[in-house]
């Protein structure tokens, strides 16, 4: 069965998800066959990836992402990160897989101690995930927008080997003036070791469209072209 | 809870009813005859707005609801203007929050999904504490609630005034899309529908309607703002999309709760509600709570009964509470019943009916006006540019989730207006203007006046208004004085509204807007406006391209930015229409022939105002000043704030200056943008870097 079909990827919406549909968007954009699914109605089997998009799930209530984090749909994707499926979570997404334990380290209240939305550059530091396979582009621009997006890991040799994306300046200099949140080492993405378990701040999705960005660039669907291979 | 009817219109109930209202009864009608809801001190002259037009399709009844505006392609917008002065003054985060909820919620009522919100804020100078309190508030609140249910503020406006000091004014937009065809009502037709409400009911915002309809007491008034819940608001919008097949109307509970929601859906028919079947947040609550009560995140639909299952179980999946609570009957009453007794009931003529007031009015006289200052052109273009009006407004917008929707191609702080990709390949560009400095000396030039900056407005990104909402802000109406203000910017939107040929689909009044001494606000008509464009639009700035001054400047200084620093003198600005037409549409011209880069209209600040919008973003301009020939006075050529003018850049100025002597008016290349970080006029040169310091870290150091 599995070899006659196109891959096929979830984008999961929980209670208070907002970017469901944007991300759906996008992925028809990359090319991703995609469809949006209640967390209640989630059947892993149907699936090759999953995406957890960005919002407030469960109004982020307790801490951003605890409460999605400890849903049965979770333990689902769970399975599926398991068994070597793309699991990709975009700002909430992020949050949730970290509180679930998927990834390591926490999304800190951002230092400045509110919401920022914001064009950002970031620099492509692990081409071993997913997404960022065979990427030729080195620096990326793509929106943020949350409040608790300070990644810490308390170990930043680890931290430092499970990073993706970095926050810049336009020519991939990772400094600290360019990093809004006060992450350790710049991050704004990471991935498990395997590299088909990935989280990251900035939103690809909003990224993938000539007309709404800035630049009239479309980095988001560099990544997100990763799920259709 | 303080009741706000008058011995008069206590006397007028007791006559219609023949007997004496119960205490439940005076509350419910105390709601629904409150200003907020009623509008009746205003509604006779709001009937003179023009409301109707071939793109309209569906105006507004009564004051109540969003309008909804054909777009082409089977598409309507519904958009709508909503303020929270009264509770933003008392809790400014869930007073700012709770107005974006509730307007939202306006929104959806109609079937459509909202795609941008503004916000128009004013309040006191940031030099006094309790104001940078009462803004941080506003705005992470409005930022809380728009972020959290995912819909995107993509503009609005930034405002100072001592006049806002006690009184914030907190005005929030929202623009919706829906099919033409699925537009569902707020009103029911016929009688045997069922009422189902959705949402749990609580103690918070008891009387808000009231409340809102008076002046602030000085008093504890906590009880009677709402709480924000925008996870809960999420799912009531999430789930409204979902059902609207299913229903036959939506209202929103609003001002006035249950007791409003329910007879303005009824429309003159009757309803039976059983209040023991209200899902309540808290035990315990009187029958009359229930009633008035203003929780938010709380809709009522009308449903007929074969799909009530149907629309329960879509809260059910979101563990959301939805319930019948009564239906809709052929006698005209609205009853309340509460473990088998009858709470109130009163006819709904009654209800619908409040006394409709028109108050003495007195014309404010002649302002008073002095001698022209004596001013250095440096020193005032120093102080007008760090005038807080002008300075970046990023420490706000960037706590707006500004880019969910993936459709907003400006970006806050890149424009004028905002523009949005529509699902129907068109773009939107909304705006909201207003004018208080102006309004307070001739709210009638004001009127007009405002109108016409919102379309110069929408013209800058290439776009043609074809709607507008107005939200009317005013002291307290029985003062002679505030309201001949009311009713001459009546006139003058009024006016306007014609001259462009665009509807008026929506609004709303606000009055008793006063400080704790009783003085009123300055006059605060505003104006939204949405514009349509087909073509993309997106502005930029390069050295090289010529500054195009297009329309007139005339010596108007009275009411600018510049006298209210240094003093006012000289005329007031009129409204001179046909000019913000004609320059407008030479602008729309350029944008969609690809000839203007960057487009401003020349508002606050005049001149120096709107090229300060280039400094800012890392560029010098060099200007003549002898080629401005339409006003002697060089404090009127560069700081004038008469309508019908724009800026533009472009590299191809002869297209403007032989298009606008074939439209009837003049462009004339004033300047040049230049490398650097100020500002040559004629032979000088300032350097403005400081005053660029300023104005991207004054909000952020300040707050």
């Amino acid at each position: 069965m599995l070899g006659q079909r196109k891959l096929k990827t979830a984008v999961i919406k929980f209670p208070g998800t907002t970017c469901e549909i944007d991300v759906l968007k996008a992925l028809k954009e990359a090319g991703v066959e995609s469809n949006i699914v209640g967390y209640k109605d989630f059947d892993p089997d149907k699936f090759d990836a999953v995406v957890i998009p960005g919002g407030f799930s469960f109004g982020d209530y307790l801490r951003a992402g605890s409460i999605a984090a400890n849903t049965e749909t979770m333990k689902k994707i769970k399975e599926m990160a398991n068994e070597g499926k793309i699991v990709l979570g975009i700002c909430n997404g992020f949050q949730i897989l970290v509180e679930s334990g998927l990834l390591k380290g926490a999304l800190l209240p951002n230092l400045k101690m509110r919401f920022i939305s914001k064009w950002v550059y970031v620099k492509v530091v692990r081409f071993d995930t997913a997404i960022t396979k065979g990427l030729n582009k080195k620096v990326l621009r793509m929106p943020i927008a949350h409040t608790e997006g300070r990644y810490y890991l308390d170990n930043p040799e680890e931290a430092e080997k499970l990073a993706v994306f970095k926050y810049s300046d336009e020519e991939g200099n990772v400094k600290e003036e360019v990093n809004p949140n006060g992450s350790i080492l710049n991050i704004a993405g990471i991935a498990n070791e395997e590299g088909n378990v990935i989280g990251l701040m900035p939103h690809p999705e909003r990224a993938s469209f000539k007309l709404t960005s800035p630049d009239s660039q479309t980095d988001g669907l560099l990544l997100l072209r990763g799920l259709r291979k | 809870m303080t009741i706000s009817l008058s011995s008069y219109e206590l006397e007028l109930i007791k006559k219609e009813l023949k007997r004496e209202p119960k205490e439940e009864e005076l509350k419910v009608i105390d709601a629904l005859w409150s200003e907020h809801c009623s509008y009746k001190s205003s509604k006779v002259f709001l009937r003179s707005l023009p409301s109707e037009g071939p793109n309209v399709v569906m105006g507004i009844e009564d004051w109540q609801d969003a309008g909804a505006v054909d777009i082409g392609d089977g598409y309507a917008i519904v958009m709508k203007v909503e303020s929270h002065n009264h509770p933003s003054a008392i809790d400014p985060f869930n007073g700012a929050a709770t107005g974006v909820g509730g307007i939202i919620r306006d929104i959806i009522s109609k079937g459509a999904r909202p795609v941008a919100l503004l916000d128009m804020i004013r309040v006191g100078s940031l030099r006094h504490e309790r104001n940078r309190w009462l803004l941080k508030g506003i705005i992470s609140g409005i930022g809380f609630y728009g972020n959290s249910i995912g819909v995107p503020v993509v503009g609005g406006e930034l405002s100072f005034d001592d006049s806002y000091t006690d009184n914030p004014l907190v005005d929030v937009a929202c623009v919706g899309i829906v099919r033409k065809d699925k537009i569902i009502p707020s009103v029911v037709k016929k009688p045997g529908l069922k009422l189902v409400l959705a949402g749990l009911t609580g103690i918070d915002g008891l009387g808000g309607a009231s409340f809102a309809s008076r002046k602030l007491s000085g008093e504890d008034e906590i009880g009677a703002v709402q709480i924000a819940d925008p996870f809960a608001g999420k799912i009531i919008l999430d789930v409204t999309l979902e059902i609207a097949d299913k229903v036959e109307a939506i209202k929103d509970l609003g001002g006035g709760g249950l007791a409003v929601a329910v007879t303005e859906m009824a429309n003159g028919l009757g309803a039976i509600v059983n209040l023991d079947k209200v899902p309540l947040r808290v035990k315990g609550m009187k029958p009359e709570d229930i009633i008035i009560s203003e929780t938010q995140e709380r809709m009522l639909y009308a449903v007929k009964d074969e799909n009530v299952k149907e629309v329960c179980k879509a809260f059910e999946y979101y563990e959301y509470p939805c319930a019948v609570i009564g239906e809709i009957v052929e006698e005209p009453k609205i009853k309340f019943l509460y473990e088998g007794k009858e709470v109130v009931s009163l006819p709904s003529s009654l209800l619908l009916s409040p006394p409709i007031y028109i108050w003495n009015m007195k014309e404010n006289g002649e302002q008073k006006t002095g001698e022209k200052p004596n001013v250095r052109i440096e020193d005032a273009i120093r102080s007008i540019v760090t005038s807080e009006d002008l300075v970046s407004k990023e420490w706000a917008y960037s706590q707006f989730d500004y880019e969910v929707g993936t459709s907003t191609v400006i970006k806050p702080g890149e424009a004028d207006s905002s523009l949005l990709l529509l699902p129907n390949g068109k773009f939107l560009a909304i705006k909201g203007d207003a004018n208080p400095d102006l309004c307070v000396e001739d709210s009638y030039e004001c009127g007009k006046a405002i109108f016409a900056e919102a379309y110069r407005n929408l013209a800058t990104v290439g776009a043609r208004g074809v709607a507008a909402v107005d939200h009317l802000q005013f002291g307290d109406p029985k003062k002679p004085k505030v309201y001949a203000k009311f009713v001459e910017a009546v006139r003058g939107i009024s006016e306007a509204a014609r001259f462009f040929n665009i509807p008026i689909v929506g609004g709303k009044v606000s009055f008793y807007n006063e400080n704790s001494k009783g003085e009123p606000i300055k006059p605060t008509p505003l104006i939204v406006m949405a514009g349509l464009s087909d073509k993309p639009f997106r502005p930029s700035i390069e050295e090289g391209l010529d500054i195009v001054l297009i329309g007139i400047t005339r010596d108007e200084m009275r009411a600018s930015l510049f006298t209210k620093i240094f003093g006012q003198y000289g005329k007031l600005p009129k409204a001179r229409l046909s000019e913000d037409l004609i320059s407008s549409e030479i602008v729309i011209q350029g944008i969609h022939e690809g000839k203007i880069t960057y487009a401003k209209d020349i508002s606050k600040g005049g001149l120096i105002g709107a090229l300060w919008s280039i400094i800012t973003k890392g560029y010098s301009v060099s200007i003549s000043t002898d080629v401005i020939t339409t006003a002697e006075d060089i404090y009127s050529k560069l700081f004038s704030e008469n309508g019908g003018r724009f800026i533009v850049l472009t590299n191809d100025s002869q297209f403007f200056t032989k298009l606008a002597e074939k439209k009837g008016t003049i462009a004339r290349v004033v300047g040049k943008v230049t490398k650097g970080s100020g500002i040559y006029i004629d032979s000088d040169y300032y350097d403005l870097s400081k005053e660029i310091d300023i104005y991207n870290n004054y909000l952020e150091a300040r707050l």
